[in-house]
């Protein structure tokens, strides 16, 4: 049983030209101790589907489809049918399943101590005991690498730089030991050596607690390094899946072979010019039938990459794609 | 850094010893930085005043001869000498503030034939009532009613707030309060003009007619604390709006932290930032606003007297009017930067080196 299961993910925001739909479909699934990567440009909805997860949406997003998750007390809840604000879904947030901010520095209220907000995750979860509570928030600053723990629990975050701010929002991640941890792009604010120790650090608390972690992030390099399983996401849809290690030797979308040419590799020749994907993520408004990508392909077929949608399929050993060239190449090698 | 390794070595907890000192420092520094800034104050003040040509006996004696009064020469020479008028100004400021500092005397008023303190005295505790609870009324009004403005953006009570916050702010404050005077008269047969009724006047206030005074003191309130009140309402809501869009919101609700937390403890306390350093500038304008509102509705209070002093050069009353308030509004804002630097973390530390 997945720790978490996502079926038919949407998201829809009403607006006044029309109905936005960020993310139209997606699915996947999480089990205990394993890492899936959602990777994608920006705008391709990857931190929505992540929020939604949570239900911290703005309160114009809808949500249909069904987020599964299974809690410590193995039920299952389908957290689209929770009322967002409500105390069910506020026990499950921050207890259960926590998240990882992007930017570490606008992440914490300047206004209270890095400590105190720390230890609001423990008392609003573990205990009311003051003492208890900021044991263990001290603790876990501790095992997040924060030196000197005593006297950073009472400095405000103007007081933290940006890696130890990050170390800081791991640490309040992961004070209440949650089954799935949500890492939205945990590590581009920040330099590459703390990037470095920053990713150890999770994947070291990741074995220690045997967590499922949603990583989500457009860096590849990261997710080679992290992810067990890897989702691409481009315009609100899954358009690949599988295995980490099969979508960098095989990728079969375009889009993906697109982003994985789009990196340097070292060894390369200086003067060979790095692969770009022309155009940019059109907007999810309106959108017409057929492949999202099809604007932006270079296998593109005409007459039916722009009238059907492509299915997400398996092309054997776990391997999704949806592309109707690769099913097109899957049946003639058959 | 030194210090505040010193500091760290002497308790063994780090916590209360580093705390405290912050603070203190900040406030005593103020409290210094008090003096010199209301000695300035009093010197523009001064020189502002005496910048009009002529003086009060000047006008005076015009006002005389207009009416046919032919003043003697000898006469007008020997007042000025009395009154030190016939002095270049900077002598005239320095005995004015020599005399406040030694005899707290503030002067003389040539309008009113009396000493300035006693005018003023005289004038000052209902200023500071009215004043202050105008302000309470501001305040208490405006920034809960900021608050669900922005957290209810879009809604019928947002729309109702937003058209009362610009009506609020653009009707003149005297026209308020002949449209309420108006109204009062019709509705319950009384225009209630002046803070006090005749039988106030006679026996004083006590607890029996208390409500009445209160209600006398309503029209006021409402006439000189609403735009301010609007203005605070819209500040409050765009601040709230701003902070409530913020990332460490989303954070503190994945933190599973309830939306009345999120509202009160975090986004609140950031969002009231502004309102209150703008605190002493609405006591400010208050002082200012009044004026004009208290001419049409007879109040007793200091700003007709200010406005009739200025007009009758009568400059030790005019100018000891002004230091009074300048002084009350140096002492709101240190008031309100205490309690900026007890809400703002980053201001209380500011000060302190690295």
């Amino acid at each position: 049983m997945p720790i978490i299961d996502i079926k038919d993910l949407c998201v829809n925001i009403q607006l006044d030209e029309g109905m936005l739909t960020p993310v139209q479909g997606v699915s996947f699934q999480i089990e205990a101790g394993q890492t899936m990567g959602l990777v994608g440009e920006s705008g391709c909805g990857k931190s929505l589907t992540s929020k939604a997860i949570l239900a911290i949406n703005d309160k114009k997003c809808r949500q249909t489809g069904e987020i599964l998750f299974e809690t410590d007390k193995h039920e299952v809840v389908d957290i689209n049918k929770l009322n967002p604000r409500g105390k069910e879904i506020r026990d499950i947030r921050g207890r259960q399943i926590s998240m990882i901010f992007q930017e570490p520095m606008v992440a914490f209220s300047p206004m209270y101590t890095i400590g105190n907000q720390i230890n609001e995750c423990t008392r609003l979860h573990i205990t009311k005991d003051k003492k208890q509570s900021k044991e263990l928030t001290l603790e876990v600053m501790k095992k997040v690498g924060i030196a000197n723990a005593e006297k950073r629990y009472d400095q405000f975050p103007h007081e933290f730089s940006g890696g130890m701010l990050q170390r800081a929002l791991i640490a309040m991640a992961l004070v209440c030991k949650p089954r799935l941890l949500i890492a939205d792009e945990p590590t581009t604010a920040l330099d590459v050596t703390i990037q470095a120790q920053i990713l150890e650090l999770m994947q070291e608390l990741q074995k220690e607690l045997n967590m499922a972690i949603l990583f989500i992030t457009h860096d590849l390099g990261t997710v080679a390094k992290m992810c067990d399983y890897v989702s691409v996401m481009y315009l609100g849809r899954v358009v690949e899946s599988a295995r980490a290690c099969d979508v960098y030797k095989r990728p079969l979308h375009p889009y993906t072979q697109g982003l994985m040419g789009s990196v340097h590799k070292i060894g390369t020749l200086k003067q060979e010019r790095l692969f770009s994907i022309e155009g940019t993520v059109p907007l999810a408004l309106n959108l017409k039938p057929g492949c999202g990508f099809y604007d932006r392909c270079n296998q593109r077929i005409e007459g039916l990459c722009n009238v059907v949608d492509p299915e997400l399929c398996d092309m054997g050993d776990g391997h999704c794609v949806a592309c109707h060239r690769c099913k097109k190449e899957a049946t003639v090698h058959e | 850094m030194a210090q505040s390794m010193a500091t760290t070595a002497n308790s063994p907890v780090g916590k209360p010893v580093r705390k405290s000192h912050p603070m203190l420092l900040f406030v005593l520094k103020r409290l210094v930085m008090l003096i010199p800034t209301v000695l300035i104050m009093s010197l523009l003040i001064f020189f502002i005043i005496q910048l009009p040509p002529g003086d009060y006996l000047t006008s005076y004696v015009a006002g005389l001869k207009s009416e046919g009064v032919v003043v003697d020469a000898s006469v007008l020479a020997n007042l000025e000498e009395q009154f030190g008028l016939d002095q270049p100004w900077y002598i005239q400021y320095f005995k004015w503030i020599v005399n406040i500092l030694t005899k707290f005397d503030f002067g003389y008023s040539f309008d009113l034939g009396k000493r300035v303190w006693p005018i003023i005295a005289d004038l000052l505790p209902m200023t500071l009532l009215v004043s202050l609870v105008t302000m309470l009324f501001q305040y208490l009004v405006s920034i809960p009613l900021g608050i669900y403005s922005a957290v209810k953006q879009y809604s019928v009570g947002d729309y109702v707030l937003t058209t009362i916050g610009f009506l609020g702010m653009a009707i003149p404050n005297f026209l308020f309060a002949i449209l309420l005077m108006y109204f009062s008269f019709v509705w319950t047969g009384s225009a209630m003009i002046g803070l006090f009724s005749k039988e106030m006047l006679q026996n004083g206030v006590h607890w029996y007619n208390l409500g009445e005074f209160l209600t006398r003191l309503l029209i006021p309130v409402i006439v000189i604390g609403t735009s301010g009140m609007c203005g605070t309402l819209r500040a409050m809501r765009a601040q709230m709006l701003d902070e409530l869009g913020r990332q460490y919101v989303l954070c503190a609700r994945a933190k599973g932290v309830s939306e009345r937390t999120i509202i009160y403890k975090y986004c609140l306390r950031a969002a009231i930032n502004p309102t209150v350093s703008g605190l002493s500038g609405s006591l400010a304008s208050i002082f200012s606003g009044s004026t004009i509102s208290a001419i049409v509705m007879n109040l007793e209070i200091i700003g007709p007297t200010l406005y009739n002093a200025l007009l009758a050069q009568d400059m030790y009353l005019a100018g000891t009017i002004l230091l009074v308030m300048g002084v009350l509004i140096v002492v709101g804002t240190l008031l309100s930067d205490i309690a900026l630097a007890w809400l703002d973390p980053r201001i209380r530390f500011s000060g302190r080196s690295e």
